[in-house]
């Protein structure tokens, strides 16, 4: 019953009554989110099936629970009725789905023919690898689908969009029942697009049931047959891609209305730019991106994954080498990959990664939050613990940071705690522009809020505010302007007033 | 546009092949410009009777040498290795008085080191403790524990069979000493292994990306678990020649073993950080050392100076390697 793209004539026929695989009622919870919530997803052999929502809808974990990556909190999984228990990714590849992964997933030392049959070396007699027939085997495979790569290059001496296509070729070289691609266009050229796209119709062709993740509209409507949406970890339709128009689709992903849920205290924004970004590029992602970001103003960029928030809250602290553009605070020049000048300027970040970029777990509260200013309470070139003490216990009372002591050790405070002593770390150096990324991930609903209105506060106190996020209530809630982002450009900059959820995703998704 | 792109890139992987090939065949010119060196300006160095000796006295770190190899290819680190060479006489020894048989007491011994294969693979595989924190700690365990059973006196190879001592002076074809025909034997198998058998490209892929390996299907604790054990029964057979040569089970032996088989490694291509290297860049990098000890000695210097000389030579050896990868990945 199943296919090998190698050798499409020997498989049996397809019976296309019963599912390929059935999804029913995952559950799928961590610490403090449910990722899933009771969804149904099912999969016809030889249909392609979308899989969309916006970036938390639960689609990558959904995809990993089929992967066997994560395991599955409640819900069964069914292949072609068959009840399975899918604990591992080699209990999924066994069952023969093949999952392609939006990061590369191959060795890069390997050659890419070796890399096409990781999963199982053909052998000769007495076991030993049949090097002849992987070399072949790999050539007749890039042959079919028309990608034109030499099986013996080094994988990681090829660009990134070869490498994806590699990772897509190896799905095909074993047998497969489901195929599941997530965003694999995300860095292919439009050529090697239209040739995934044949080779997806190829697949789907041969009976082989295919997932297609993405949220680029116009290729869902090109490829496939029926699309399923996700909101917030639960399943919102299926539907056949011809009862969807771009707006029902939207609208299916979005769905909910959005309330003020933030108060917003502060007054408006002042005039004086605080920071000025003209014609910033960088050499993977950023292309042509100019704003400017005023004394007193939240400016939130919005952008899919992928779209480059990340790299530009990097470039324009001076963390990330650029290769053109202009970055001013306050009216200085701050030359790229320059830090130390950036603080000194008055502009720091706040990172998406706490952990690994952010927060010294193991150290106490006080030396977290004064770390980048130990300067300012030294005498004699040693640190006046008393003075440091003091700054770092008034802002744990202005920002009600809840901890024991000054001498928690940071690790043990909950998620919006870390965030605050992260904020205070930036202000007790005095900054006029922040920069914030994903500034609640990881973050629970309740202490959510208390960001917001932190954030509220320090725009009220007059620094900008440069804030990247993928969620569309903290961007509306809090922005006094909106930025979006597709693929490092800058599609759109709207006031407050005009930037409505359509508008925005429409922009998003360029 | 991109697929006529792609028709450039056929030269490159060639390009790379080449480089690859150069990191092997840089070192065996490192080998042959020392064997030049010494026969020039040491006597006797090209003798069929000093190369064959140095070759005997390459047969322990290259038997380990493959053990350690695999390891630091799986990514992780095994320096247990040197207090393992040690503690395997106690067994060997006392099983062979004993019974006055080479094949139990190799059993034994073999039995022993599999033991402590099973320990090490066991807290780095699956209880995740760190493989550098966990083989130290069974480094001076066992280390200790002979001190302690010996009470720092060797116990005598009382039974004295024939084959056992043939393995620390019996040479095949009166030239090359058994431990070196052993040696060769198990490099290879083992390169075989690497290169040719799924299980020998697994420990490559664990240690290249090993949350692509799991992906892949790959169990990764099991594959690291076995290479553990592979290192503790290679240096078992290799302390079973040190004890044939010593001819008694000695507190002392196989210090500072580990570090001589783990410079040998590094100096040979095979990256701590996993998935990088080869046996055979291993094997190369035991005899430039061996070599060099061996001519330097010939020369009349102290040991003093060969290691200051082989702990300079370790380091320009990686640093140089580091930028050649750098380059080679254009950063």
């Amino acid at each position: 019953m199943s296919v090998d793209f190698l050798h499409p004539g020997e498989g049996t026929a397809i019976d296309t009554d019963v599912p390929a695989l059935e999804l029913r009622g995952i559950d799928k919870r961590f610490p403090g989110v449910v990722a899933l919530d009771n969804v149904d997803f099912t999969l016809e052999a030889g249909k392609i099936h979308a899989l969309m929502g916006e970036n938390g809808a639960g689609k990558s974990t959904l995809i990993k629970i089929m992967a066997g990556v994560y395991g599955k909190d409640a819900g069964t999984i069914r292949m072609r009725g068959r009840e399975v228990d899918i604990k591992s990714p080699r209990d999924s590849l066994k069952e023969g789905i093949k999952v392609v992964f939006q990061e590369i997933a191959l060795i890069s030392e390997f050659t890419v023919a070796e890399n096409i049959f990781l999963e199982g070396y053909p052998t000769g007699k007495g076991g030993s690898i049949d090097w002849k027939k992987i070399r072949a085997d790999s050539a007749a495979l890039f042959n079919r689908i028309g990608f034109n790569v030499d099986p013996a290059a080094r994988t990681g001496s090829l660009p990134v969009s070869q490498q994806q296509m590699v990772e897509i070729a190896r799905a095909l070289a074993h047998e497969a029942r489901v195929v599941v691609m997530d965003e694999p266009t995300s860095s292919l050229t439009p050529n090697e697009v239209s040739l995934l796209f044949t080779v997806i119709r190829r697949l789907a062709a041969l009976g082989i049931a295919v997932v297609y993740v993405s949220h680029k509209l116009d290729e869902v409507f090109e490829i496939a047959d029926t699309v399923t949406v996700l909101r917030d970890g639960r399943h919102i339709s299926t539907r056949p891609i011809g009862e969807h128009s771009n707006d029902t689709l939207i609208q299916d992903m979005i769905g909910r209305r959005i309330d003020n849920l933030f108060p917003r205290k502060r007054g408006a924004p002042g005039s004086k730019v605080a920071l000025s970004v003209e014609n910033l590029s960088t050499a993977k992602k950023l292309n042509d991106v100019s704003f400017e970001a005023r004394a007193g103003e939240v400016l939130g960029f919005f952008g899919l994954m992928g779209a480059g928030r990340t790299e530009l809250a990097k470039a324009i602290v001076g963390y990330d080498p650029i290769t053109s553009g202009t970055i001013t605070v306050d009216g200085s020049r701050l030359l790229p990959h320059d830090t130390r000048t950036g603080v000194r300027l008055g502009i720091g970040l706040l990172t998406e990664d706490r952990k690994s970029e952010g927060l010294m777990g193991e150290l106490p509260v006080y030396q977290n939050a004064s770390l980048a200013s130990l300067g300012a309470f030294a005498r004699l070139g040693f640190v006046d613990k008393a003075r440091e003490h003091r700054a770092v216990q008034d802002y744990v009372d202005r920002f009600r940071i809840k901890t024991p002591s000054l001498f928690q050790q940071v690790k043990n405070l909950s998620g919006g705690n870390q965030q605050k002593v992260l904020i205070a770390r930036w202000l007790m150096r005095g900054l006029k522009v922040i920069v914030v990324d994903e500034p609640t991930r990881g973050i629970d609903v309740g202490a959510k809020t208390e960001i917001f209105a932190l954030i509220d506060r320090l725009a009220g106190e007059g620094l900008a505010v440069v804030m990247m996020t993928s969620e569309m209530p903290e961007l509306l809630g809090l922005a006094d302007r909106v930025a979006v982002m597709c693929e490092g450009r800058l599609t759109a900059i709207m006031s407050r007033d005009e930037a409505t959820q359509e508008k925005i995703l429409n922009a998003a998704i360029g | 546009m991109s697929l006529a792109s792609t028709a450039s890139l056929k030269d490159q992987p060639s390009m790379l092949a080449r480089l690859f090939a150069r990191q092997e065949l840089a070192l065996l010119a490192c080998l042959i410009l020392v064997l030049a060196f010494f026969s020039v300006t040491v006597e006797n160095f090209l003798s069929v009777r000093n190369l064959t000796n140095v070759l005997g006295q390459a047969s322990l770190p290259l038997i380990a040498g493959i053990g350690c190899a695999i390891v630091f290819i799986s990514g992780e680190v095994d320096i247990s290795i040197g207090s393992l060479l040690a503690t395997i006489a106690l067994p060997l020894i006392i099983i062979m008085n004993d019974t006055n048989s080479l094949l139990v007491g190799v059993s034994g011994a073999l039995l022993f080191g599999l033991i402590v294969g099973v320990v090490n693979g066991y807290l780095t595989a699956y209880a995740g403790i760190n493989s550098l924190i966990v083989t130290l700690g069974t480094m001076f365990i066992m280390r200790g524990g002979v001190y302690l059973y010996t009470g720092q006196r060797a116990i005598p190879d009382d039974a004295s069979l024939d084959s056992f001592i043939a393995l620390s002076d019996g040479r095949l074809f009166n030239v090359i000493p058994y431990s070196a025909v052993i040696a060769i034997v198990l490099l290879a198998a083992f390169a075989y292994m690497m290169q040719h058998r799924p299980f020998g490209r697994q420990i490559y892929a664990v240690g290249g990306n090993q949350e692509v390996a799991r992906l892949a299907g790959y169990d990764v604790r099991r594959v690291k678990f076995i290479c553990f054990i592979i290192s503790a029964l290679l240096a078992t057979v290799a302390g079973i020649i040190l004890a044939a040569r010593v001819g008694s089970a000695q507190h002392t032996a196989g210090l500072n073993f580990e570090f001589q088989v783990v410079a040998a490694t590094v100096l040979g291509g095979v990256s701590l950080a996993g998935g990088i290297g080869s046996l055979s860049g291993m094997a190369l990098g035991v005899l430039i050392l061996q070599f060099l000890s061996n001519g330097l000695r010939g020369l009349g210097l102290p040991t003093e100076w060969q290691l200051v000389i082989t702990g300079m030579i370790i380091i320009a050896a990686v640093a140089f390697d580091e930028a050649k990868r750098r380059r080679a990945n254009g950063g």
